[in-house]
């Protein structure tokens, strides 16, 4: 049975698609978008986070960490070393205090699909379903293509959300057996679009147009971090102009990630950057929908 | 067939200005009595602080005690006659409670009435709320009380007592002067009204003043006759009703007001937003529980009607505590249900919801038919009556499972062979101890309220009592029930579980090392309490705590019905309740093995406890709905589920569509009440650190909604945890 890396199952989720649904975040990413709120799920493999106002001070995890790379730096604080840790997680299994936690675990369809179900009567009555989200979903192929199918089977309607960064052969293989993408377009200009996520939007934007072909049911989500895409506002109104999809979320960029990159010992690109106001998201949802889209915040 | 006008009322300035008075000043009073009573933990109860008011009372036991009948009837009467008047002049009605009788007069049972000093001994032991002796819980027919009006109801007291001529009419004493006791007090509201209007320089408050001088002149002895008059009768009823033991059940709110608003509507004398304005007046005089919505007795349609709407739009307007739930099935009115989440939503509560499902097919595994089960009808806290023909007596039981598992763990330390098996099989013994010392109070609450501590009041709304000359309790109504309520479900299984999971399964842990730790509350074993608290606890998928959880439901709901109280065969009916008072619950309770400490509160209802979800899942409200749905009790009495759901969170279009169809589903997966709020983060954060920065945040505490700032830091501790409970996955 196939089976994949996620780290999150998050029901009744009303942000990821229509209706009432079950999110399923997958582990792996091909981008690094620079305001991205889920940086556990930049690897494919399992993550430590460590939180350590939930520290007390026991002691396991210097003891049973074979690498020692739990170490008190001058000041004696609890530090981390990166660098030696193997992600074997034996400390995280047994920090009963929660402040070590191993993010990312390896489950089949089966244990992913009886949580789904579980939620199946407020699907049916909300219109809602399952979404599979990440990272990049798409990087698990076989994976998904199984709890796309299961779902199938199971009259679950599904949407699979994605940055769009997979050769379009990925996109032929679960087309027949999604409902709704929710494709991210993040900005206009390649060069803008590489500094920004780390990649060019080249392959994306045909990936786009070419699903837009296939008579693939799309929604489109943009991120709105003002000081690093504010400038591409136009450009991807001119782009989803030519797509016309259903409808075009906007995504207001939030601070809940900050706390992650911490946990992680990773930068946080965008500790300081602010959090738009209402102002700011009303003007660009109005140059959306001046290009004729039917735009809204998400 | 008319078309059901569904469209919000639009008030006009006059009734505007007159209902935000009422509002103003409910906080100002509220703000009064915080000052004085430092906080209030149940509801707002509407009662107006006297403080200079003194009574007297004539006792007729030892000690200052008031029993029976012809005593308390005599002191209520007098207390009535005595107690200041009041009228808001900006309100339709006229009246109000200031207190119970009882903080002025000891009522109570006589020493020679109490239960045996054994069963006592056992309910301290096991920290029981035993039931025995408690009061109101019970419902009336409103429509008893409208048809007769208080004239008719003494008329009918004087035909019985002459008909039954009983050989000690003390029943008929008792009750007589408790409506002449009324009678005087509404003349006294028609007086005060008329001595108001006098002083008053505003010529639209003095006609209104009139108006109800006049309404009440007319009530001390004839029926209402309009829907304003309808709706002062029913402020009589709450007001006396508060009066003695808190009593707070008023029935069908839109079924039984429908007769009057329609007559007067057509009538030309009525329009909506009158109607509006005397429904929050209402609410103003007291916060009593009723229901709107909900299916016929045949089943064929649901009993929706503009009444229900201009209840959810008087409760809107008003924005105060008040206690309404809509009755969900799958004819309820669309519409209904979407206006009253769209309320909840701007004003961060509003009603709750009464699950038909649950409810009437769970009180027809009882033996009744379901026709009756559908009238069964929410009107009180998480509770439901066939209103005028059920003594359901709830509520007033807590049978700790927590104390049951205490003294098992005492048992199996003196033990040589260990288990979790064994120590269900002792927990099941004192699960049963504490059962069978509640239905021992039960019998002997039979056999002695009726003569002793009747319930005076509600006998005069139900079918039966003064028909027989019998209190509710003893026969007076045709259908009595008991209800034993179990509480700590989740500490219970979650401390189970914690001890499979950590010692048999993974032998991280040894009994001993357990009872060590426990001993110690702790103290120096944090890894251990941390290593047994983080478990996948109930409510998570993949629970060890769940199985659990389903094994002491079903044994304590065995252990409730198998049968009835051994002396008169009383019908029991099991639920999973806690009010609000977990802290209480909790405070003798000793360390528990999932991690608890001394004297912390224990779980609520059967709900998990916060920060239940763990690992892959993270928190969310279906994940919490389909615990308390799997583990209701299942005899038609409510488990409630509460979610306080950020408001952020429905704020793009779906959302409210969201919150239909979990209702919807949960009343499907057999829930039976759902409590809801509406906050953000920061409000309540904001209001929990001074509440005086949000003295009119509502909040739905559990089945009975208040002001946050009216909550004692522990409760309002209690609605924090919950809400933060989805960002804690630890």
């Amino acid at each position: 049975m196939p089976s994949g890396q996620i780290f999150n199952i998050q029901r009744f989720s009303v942000h990821d698609g229509p209706g009432a649904r079950t999110t399923v975040f997958f582990k792996g990413c091909n981008l690094r978008c620079l305001w991205c709120h889920n940086p556990e799920s930049f690897s494919p493999k399992p993550d430590l986070e460590f939180n350590p106002q939930k520290c007390i001070g026991c002691g396991t995890c210097f003891r049973v960490c074979p690498q020692n790379a739990h170490t008190l730096d001058a000041s004696g604080r609890h530090t981390i070393d990166r660098t030696q840790c193997q992600h074997c997680l034996v400390c995280a299994d047994q920090c009963y205090a929660g402040a070590l936690k191993a993010v990312g675990q390896t489950v089949d369809t089966d244990y992913v699909m009886k949580q789904i179900l579980s939620d199946k009567d407020y699907y049916d009555r909300s219109g809602g379903g399952a979404t599979f989200s990440g990272g990049e979903c798409m990087l698990q192929l076989e994976f998904l293509e199984s709890l796309l199918l299961s779902c199938r089977e199971a009259s679950v309607s599904t949407a699979v959300d994605t940055a769009g960064n997979v050769p379009f052969e990925s996109f032929e293989r679960i087309l027949p057996l999604t409902d709704l993408f929710l494709f991210d377009v993040k900005a206009a200009d390649p060069v803008r679009h590489k500094e920004l996520t780390g990649v060019s939007n080249e392959r994306i934007l045909s990936n786009l147009h070419r699903l837009r072909d296939a008579g693939a049911r799309i929604i489109i989500r943009s991120p709105l971090i003002p000081s690093r895409n504010g400038d591409q506002i136009e450009g991807i109104a001119r782009i989803l102009r030519d797509i016309r999809p259903e409808l075009v979320e906007l995504l207001p960029f939030h601070k809940l990630g900050s706390s992650k990159y911490a946990a992680l010992d990773l930068p946080d690109p965008c500790l300081d950057e602010a959090i738009p106001d209402k102002d700011t998201v009303d003007r660009v949802l109005q140059i959306l929908r001046s290009a004729g889209l039917n735009a809204r915040k998400s | 067939m008319r078309t059901l006008d569904t469209s919000p009322v639009r008030l006009s300035p006059l009734y505007k200005e007159r209902i935000d008075r009422l509002h103003t000043d409910k906080l100002k009073m509220n703000d009064i009595k915080m000052k004085v009573f430092d906080h209030l933990n149940f509801d707002d109860w509407g009662f107006v602080y006297f403080p200079d008011f003194k009574f007297t009372p004539e006792p007729n036991g030892p000690d200052g005690l008031v029993y029976g009948y012809r005593a308390i009837g005599k002191n209520f009467r007098r207390y009535l006659c005595e107690i200041p008047q009041y009228i808001h002049p900006a309100s339709a009605l006229g009246g109000a409670w200031i207190g119970q009788l009882t903080d002025f007069c000891r009522i109570g049972l006589p020493p020679e009435d109490d239960i045996d000093p054994e069963t006592r001994a056992c309910w301290a032991k096991y920290h029981t709320y035993p039931g025995f002796g408690g009061m109101n819980h019970c419902a009336g027919d409103i429509n008893i009380g409208l048809s007769l009006g208080w004239g008719g109801i003494l008329k009918k007291l004087r035909y019985y007592r002459e008909l039954n001529a009983p050989a000690d009419p003390a029943f008929y004493d008792g009750e007589e002067d408790l409506v002449l006791g009324i009678q005087t007090w509404v003349k006294g509201i028609a007086d005060h009204a008329r001595a108001l209007a006098a002083g008053s320089a505003s010529d639209e408050e003095r006609a209104n003043l009139l108006d109800i001088a006049d309404m009440n002149d007319w009530l001390v002895e004839n029926p209402p006759r309009t829907f304003r008059e309808a709706c002062q009768f029913l402020a009589h009823f709450q007001s006396v009703d508060r009066m003695y033991y808190v009593g707070g059940a008023l029935d069908q709110l839109d079924e039984k007001l429908r007769p009057y608003y329609e007559r007067d509507t057509e009538a030309g004398i009525l329009t909506d937003e009158m109607a509006v304005w005397c429904i929050a007046s209402l609410f103003f005089n007291d916060t009593h529980y009723s229901q709107i919505a909900g299916l016929t007795p045949d089943g064929s349609r649901d009993m929706t009607s503009r009444m229900s709407f201009i209840v959810l739009d008087a409760m809107h307007a008003i924005r105060i505590p008040v206690n309404i739930a809509v009755r969900v099935s799958d004819k309820l009115n669309e519409t209904l249900l979407r206006r009253s989440l769209e309320y909840t939503i701007a004003d961060g509560t509003g009603v709750d919801y009464s699950c038909n499902i649950g409810i009437e097919q769970g009180y027809m595994r009882n033996g009744y038919p379901e026709g009756l089960a559908r009238q069964r009808i929410k009107v009180g806290c998480n509770w439901c009556c066939v209103c005028g023909h059920e003594y359901p007596l709830q509520d007033v039981t807590r049978a700790n499972m927590g104390f049951a598992l205490y003294w098992a763990l005492q048992d199996i330390r003196k033990e040589p062979d260990k288990s979790t098996e064994r120590l269900f099989e002792l927990f099941k013994k004192h699960t049963q101890i504490i059962v069978d010392s509640i239905k021992r109070g039960y019998d002997r609450h039979y056999e002695v309220m009726g003569k002793d501590r009747p319930e005076i009041v509600y006998n005069l709304l139900m079918y039966g009592p003064v028909e027989r000359g019998l209190n509710c309790s003893e026969g007076g109504v045709d259908i009595l029930n008991f209800n034993i309520d179990g509480v700590a479900l989740a500490t219970v299984a979650d401390s189970f579980a914690a001890i499979e999971q950590r010692i048999e399964r993974e032998h991280r842990l040894t009994w001993e090392e357990l009872f060590e730790a426990l001993d110690a509350n702790y103290e120096g074993y944090e890894p251990v309490r941390l290593m047994l608290k983080n478990i996948n606890r109930f409510g998570s998928p993949d629970s060890l705590a769940e199985p659990w959880a389903l094994r002491i439901r079903d044994f304590f709901v065995y252990a409730c019905k198998h049968e009835g109280t051994p002396k008169h065969h009383l019908m029991i009916i099991p639920g999973l309740f806690s009010h609000g008072a977990i802290g209480e619950y909790g405070s003798r309770l000793p360390a528990t093995p999932n991690g608890r400490k001394n004297y912390e509160p224990i779980s609520h209802s059967n709900e998990p406890d916060p920060g239940f979800a763990n690992g892959l899942n993270t928190f969310s409200p279906t994940l919490k709905a389909s615990a308390v749905a799997i583990a209701q009790p299942g005899f038609g009495n409510s488990a409630p589920l509460h979610l306080d759901i950020d408001s952020e969170m429905l704020d793009k279009e779906g959302g409210i569509e969201a919150l239909m169809a979990l209702i919807h589903t949960h009343n499907h997966q057999g829930g039976t009440l759902i409590n809801l709020n509406c906050l953000t983060k920061e409000t309540l954060l904001e209001a929990h650190e001074d509440p005086s920065t949000h003295p009119d945040l509502l909040v739905r505490v559990t089945g009975y909604s208040a002001f946050f700032a009216s909550l004692s830091k522990d409760y309002r501790q209690q609605i924090v945890d919950r809400f933060l409970s989805r960002e804690s996955q630890s």
